[in-house]
């Protein structure tokens, strides 16, 4: 179970300096992944694990970019056990992965709602999945740009101009729905 | 980062061009210091970018507000189970 690179003691402070405090942020990560509460809760177990039984290689810094890779990582594996054959372009992993956890959406998303907060999250539900995603991150999990790369496996610079288009979309999404323009109800 | 090659030093004041093209960047606070300055002294003038910002400033603020609650149950789960992770 543990590292063979560090004695025991080492590798437990490590875990609880640099894991721990992050478990949150993984666990909200996991749950925009996986859109399956059960699901993000296994995800987060196997990252720790992976995390915990590694952490003697790991520099002590970035370990939030660290444990998300491992998240990465970790998620394609048990997306590869169950689903072999989704997985021979692994430049695509991500946007798969995210695709198969939308079609789980549960009837507690379905709940009509009004409102402009309501509005704006039927516009994010309408945006294709790789939009979807940084929006998810960035906007509603609050991750950096950096960080939404981490977890995406995409170049800085994509996560901000997706991002970006995004907003846009759904910018239009609210005017065309005739619901808000200019911060303003039309 | 928005940085100084992107926009006209000389200038006291970014015109709509640029502000239309860096918005998003500004709200995200991804634009250095001496262009903010020059993006607010538009917005201050100007009501279409003024309005502009107003709604991707609303959209950001609304996407903030559906972050779900944390299921304390599940980090506690998870808490525990790196107790017993590095107890082994």
């Amino acid at each position: 179970m543990g590292d063979p690179g560090i004695d025991e003691r080492t590798q437990r402070e490590a875990f609880d300096r640099y894991v721990v405090p992050e478990i949150e942020v993984l666990y909200r990560v996991a749950r925009s992944i996986t859109r399956n509460p059960t699901d993000a809760e296994d995800l987060v177990q196997d990252t720790m694990l992976r995390a915990y039984r590694g952490i003697g290689r790991f520099d002590g810094r970035h370990p939030r970019a660290w444990l998300l890779t491992i998240m990465r990582n970790a998620q394609i594996n048990r997306v590869r056990r169950k689903r072999p054959e989704l997985l021979r372009d692994p430049d695509a992993t991500m946007e798969r992965l995210a695709d198969e956890g939308s079609s789980e959406i549960g009837p507690e998303n379905q709940v009509v709602e009004s409102g402009y907060d309501a509005a704006v999250e039927n516009a994010v539900g309408a945006l294709p999945e790789k939009f979807r995603a940084v929006v998810e991150l960035v906007d509603i999990q609050a991750l950096s740009y950096q960080e939404a790369a981490q977890i995406l496996d995409v170049p800085t610079g994509t996560v901000m101009s997706r991002l970006h288009r995004a907003r846009t979309r759904i910018r239009k999404h609210l005017e065309d729905s005739g619901a808000y323009v200019n911060g303003r109800p039309t | 980062m928005i940085t100084r090659r992107w926009y006209r030093p000389q200038s006291k004041e970014a015109n709509c061009r640029e502000v239309g093209q860096v918005l998003q960047n500004y709200l995200d606070g991804n634009v250095e210091a001496g262009f903010t300055e020059k993006i607010e002294a538009h917005l201050e003038k100007c009501r279409d970018c003024g309005l502009e910002r107003d709604t991707y400033q609303q959209i950001k603020s609304s996407l903030a507000r559906q972050s779900p609650s944390v299921d304390s149950e599940a980090i506690d789960r998870l808490r525990e189970f790196g107790s017993k992770l590095t107890e082994e």
